[in-house]
């Protein structure tokens, strides 16, 4: 079975293994301007079909704005990852994961979300607006959702679910997101 | 109340200048004749006054704020916003760059955000210049001061949607939460 994920240019799922011999022969095909570095746009390029540079920044060790062939690694495998867990939650093979699918997700994930609160993450990051969520507009939703919960339990000090915050708390900890 | 009268819109308008002399510019900006400006040729076009590109993130701001149907850039009618919207913000930035670095110093941001109504701790005051200051020069500079009052206003928008009492604190469960960041990011 292959699922449909149509959507890039360079099919992540062809690069090899890294360490596995042409891996360096692909970082090269990635970076276009031969920096030695993949910036965010040029990986967003290969993967044509979506905004990653959270994911570039989360590789990018030193803060130089772009990743490394050794930091590429672990993009690689890390956006595998996210594929393999893709495939598993769509389970209609459409490529794109419905609001029942996100559902199971999530909620295996760990998270307790209400009924409405699904419609409201796949209208925040279904980009194409078709009420389903594709491959990196996943990917976006999971990592947004994961350092928005970090930064609550952060403020969440008696742990009841709840945030009571004053005007300046507020700012402070919302500077933090944007 | 730290919120009451936040700035809005320029205190001090500009009057529109003359649409011969807008078009000049516009053609100028528009480098690859495409009829509209993106935020490459805005952020080429634009000047911070300390020799760095312009913060890419204030350009976006202000393009989105005048792009009207989310085409990625600005036609002349929307241009015509953009120009006497920056022409605003750097009256301001004048008045408060009292001794004409080029940047706004903390004491000088304390200034211009009390002028528009923010009561903000003089703690706060060193958060936002650690947020704002790109270049790590303990003052802001006039594209990172637009920023900081962009955002600055939006979050103080999204704290009174929430603020129903208007006493200046919030209560919010953990997906009131993440509603009030997905309005704001």
């Amino acid at each position: 079975k292959n699922p449909p994920l149509k959507t890039r240019a360079v099919p992540v799922n062809r690069w090899a293994e890294p360490g596995s011999g042409c891996g360096y022969g692909n970082c090269e095909q990635v970076d276009k301007d031969n920096s030695g570095s993949i910036s965010a746009s040029e990986l967003q390029q290969a993967l044509s079909n979506g905004n990653l540079c959270v994911s570039v920044s989360m590789f990018d060790k030193d803060k130089k704005g772009g990743v490394n062939f050794s930091e590429f690694a672990g993009v690689w495998k890390y956006i595998n990852d996210w594929q393999n867990i893709f495939r598993t939650y769509d389970r209609d093979n459409s490529g794109r994961i419905d609001r029942n699918e996100l559902k199971q997700a999530l909620t295996v994930f760990g998270y307790r979300l209400s009924e409405q609160f699904y419609s409201t993450l796949i209208h925040k990051f279904d980009r194409q607006q078709t009420g389903q969520m594709a491959f990196d507009d996943f990917i976006q939703c999971c990592i947004a959702l994961q350092r928005l919960t970090e930064l609550f339990r952060r403020y969440d000090t008696d742990q009841d679910g709840w945030l009571h915050l004053s005007y300046e708390q507020y700012l402070s900890m919302l500077l933090n997101v944007v | 109340m730290a919120y009451n009268s936040p700035y809005r819109g320029a205190p001090f308008g500009s009057a529109p200048p003359d649409q011969a002399f807008l078009w000049s510019i516009f053609q100028r900006v528009d480098k690859d004749r495409s009829g509209s400006i993106s935020d490459t040729e805005l952020q080429q076009a634009l000047s911070n006054g300390t020799w760095t590109p312009f913060n890419p993130v204030t350009v976006r701001s202000i393009i989105s704020m005048f792009d009207r149907d989310n085409k990625g850039g600005v036609n002349f009618n929307e241009f015509a916003g953009v120009w006497k919207y920056i022409t605003d913000w750097q009256n301001i930035f004048r008045t408060y760059d009292r001794d004409n670095s080029g940047f706004i110093d903390r004491n000088e941001l304390k200034q211009a955000l009390t002028g528009f109504g923010y009561r903000l701790s003089d703690q706060f005051y060193g958060t936002l210049i650690d947020k704002f200051d790109r270049q790590r020069k303990g003052q802001v500079a006039f594209d990172d001061f637009i920023q900081c009052c962009i955002v600055l206003q939006r979050l103080t928008d999204v704290f009174r949607r929430y603020d129903t009492d208007q006493d200046g604190w919030i209560q919010v469960s953990y997906e009131q939460y993440l509603s009030m960041v997905f309005s704001v990011v």
